[in-house]
């Protein structure tokens, strides 16, 4: 048991180290993954979708189609359910006793955005 | 086994990719074997009869936290093995406690706590306090590990296990150690038996505790006249009287146990206990008992109780004849059984030649070998024996190591 714990640790501190390098030379691609078609969405089209299968969701500014990711999301699925279809900003910063989301979730969130909410107009 | 596979059927994510579920699974199976080691640390004696003896829970203890580490090791490294394709940023801000929040810095600060404490037991030689701390930080690590789960959202089926966890924790903190199952005795007597060993008679205050010859009790002298260092310690009873008096034996081998040599009577004591299976059930065939030094205890305590019913050769070992504790007793009593032979022996610091000592007894094969000592000559005894045919079913020993 000795071993394995010994190797077991070992492995575990050279993948982490493995993943930090790796997140280091980043391609070109993944660098420039932010810029995404800036297409206005109205706040009535974005009501249309509150499916868990056809979820939109508007946060600060932008909106996100988060049905591919609401299988993945951690917390149990009626905690983000009635966002979809609504503008989510307040509930994505006061998550979890006030506590805004992490930089990784923002950082996740761009792999869905689909568009800009349009502002002032139906 | 059961408890991982029912909670990681429960828990079972859907419409993931492999590897996102093969990295949840992964956290459940070691949330659920790190509660099934917290369960096997309660030193109860219903449950150690239940569950095949105290040194058989803390086998299955140390294996089951052992692999929910090795597992929960992996949990994070696959979940951000999965996102590594799409993006390397992405998947290490999945691992780095820097870029997220307190769900994953609670996740962390348990691993690491387990990191410690598991270092503690497997690579650093550290003084028993010390090493006791480490210890109790691993089940710190352990309650964080279900916090990380909570401030996640993941809280339905995780707060009632964190219940559990914290329960199985102050069970062992109040009733073990701080001494709430044990039972208040005295000491009535204490006798030079040996040079640095003493043993002592403890007369219960209340319900005695049921004692079996070969068992072992675990006793802290916490009363106003004497105290020890203030934890239980494993002594092998050496006799039970039909007064339900009790004698323990105590060799000075530490700070603690030479504190305890100079214990006097009416000192108040806590005794917790039995435990142990290891001269339990033994079959009707020839025997071999061999002991080391204070390892000769669990065999006097079985002779004190009447004659063998099967035929025993019992080898006494030990290095010098001022440590020879019992043997004049032994002899009577191997003097009136005509079934017990007695072979006492002071071997110095050299390993016993087994060859020599047993060389007139025919078909070992055959024996239930029955071995107590220190380390090192129970694993030489054991691949001696395992040499001259005696196969591994047939020997039986009990390692006495609770960390």
């Amino acid at each position: 048991m000795r071993r394995l714990y010994l190797s077991a640790t070992l492995i575990f501190w050279l993948l982490v180290t493995a993943f930090w390098v790796g997140s280091l030379w980043l391609p070109p691609a993944e660098k420039n993954v932010a810029i995404a078609v800036d297409k206005s969405i109205s706040p009535t089209e974005l009501a249309k979708h509150t499916a868990p299968e056809n979820c939109w969701v508007a946060i600060r500014g932008n909106v996100y189609d988060l049905s591919a990711y609401l299988p993945e999301h951690p917390s149990q699925p009626d905690i983000l359910l009635p966002w979809c279809g609504k503008e989510a900003t307040e509930a994505y910063n006061t998550k979890s006793k006030g506590r805004p989301h992490s930089p990784y979730a923002d950082e996740l969130l761009v792999k869905y955005r689909i568009g800009i909410l349009a502002s002032g107009k139906p | 086994m059961t408890c991982a596979v029912s909670l990681i059927w429960w828990a079972f994510p859907e419409g993931l990719s492999t590897a996102r579920t093969l990295g949840i699974v992964l956290g459940w199976a070691g949330c659920s074997l790190l509660l099934a080691s917290l369960l096997l640390m309660l030193r109860e004696t219903w449950l150690a009869q239940w569950l095949g003896g105290l040194e058989r829970m803390y086998q299955w203890h140390h294996w089951t936290g052992t692999t929910a580490y090795v597992l929960l090791l992996a949990h994070p490294l696959v979940l951000a093995a999965d996102v590594w394709p799409n993006s390397r940023l992405l998947a290490w801000q999945t691992l780095s406690p820097f870029s997220q929040g307190w769900p994953i810095w609670a996740g962390w600060l348990s691993l690491l706590l387990l990191m410690l404490g598991l270092a503690a037991t497997f690579i650093m030689r550290i003084p028993y306090q010390i090493w006791r701390l480490l210890h109790f930080g691993l089940g710190v690590g352990v309650l964080l590990g279900f916090v990380h789960l909570v401030l996640l959202g993941i809280s339905e089926p995780v707060l009632p296990i964190l219940g559990l966890a914290a329960s199985f924790l102050g069970w062992r903190l109040i009733r073990d150690d701080f001494g709430l199952a044990a039972r208040p005795y005295v000491v009535g007597s204490v006798k030079s038996v040996a040079e640095g060993m003493v043993e002592i008679s403890l007369k219960p205050m209340a319900a005695p505790a049921a004692i079996t010859p070969g068992q072992f009790v675990l006793v802290a002298f916490l009363g106003p006249t004497f105290r020890d260092c203030g934890e239980f310690h494993p002594f092998t009873v050496s006799s039970n009287g039909a007064n339900h008096e009790i004698c323990i034996v105590v060799k000075a081998l530490g700070n603690c146990t030479r504190h305890i040599q100079s214990v006097e009577p009416g000192a108040m004591v806590r005794v917790h206990g039995a435990f142990g299976t290891f001269l339990a059930d033994r079959p009707p065939t020839p025997q071999l008992w061999v002991a080391g030094g204070i390892g000769i205890i669990p065999f006097l305590a079985l002779l004190r109780t009447g004659p063998v019913n099967q035929p025993t050769t019992l080898l006494y070992l030990y290095r010098a004849e001022v440590d020879a504790a019992f043997l004049h007793e032994l002899q009577v009593i191997a003097k009136g059984d005509q079934l017990l032979s007695l072979k006492a022996l002071a071997t110095g610091d050299k390993a016993p030649d087994l060859n020599s000592l047993l060389s007139d007894t025919q078909g070992l094969a055959n024996y239930e070998c029955y071995l107590c000592g220190p380390r090192g000559m129970v694993a030489a005894l054991r691949k001696d024996l395992h040499n001259r045919g005696v196969t591994p079913h047939q020997i039986h020993f009990e390692k006495f190591e609770f960390r």
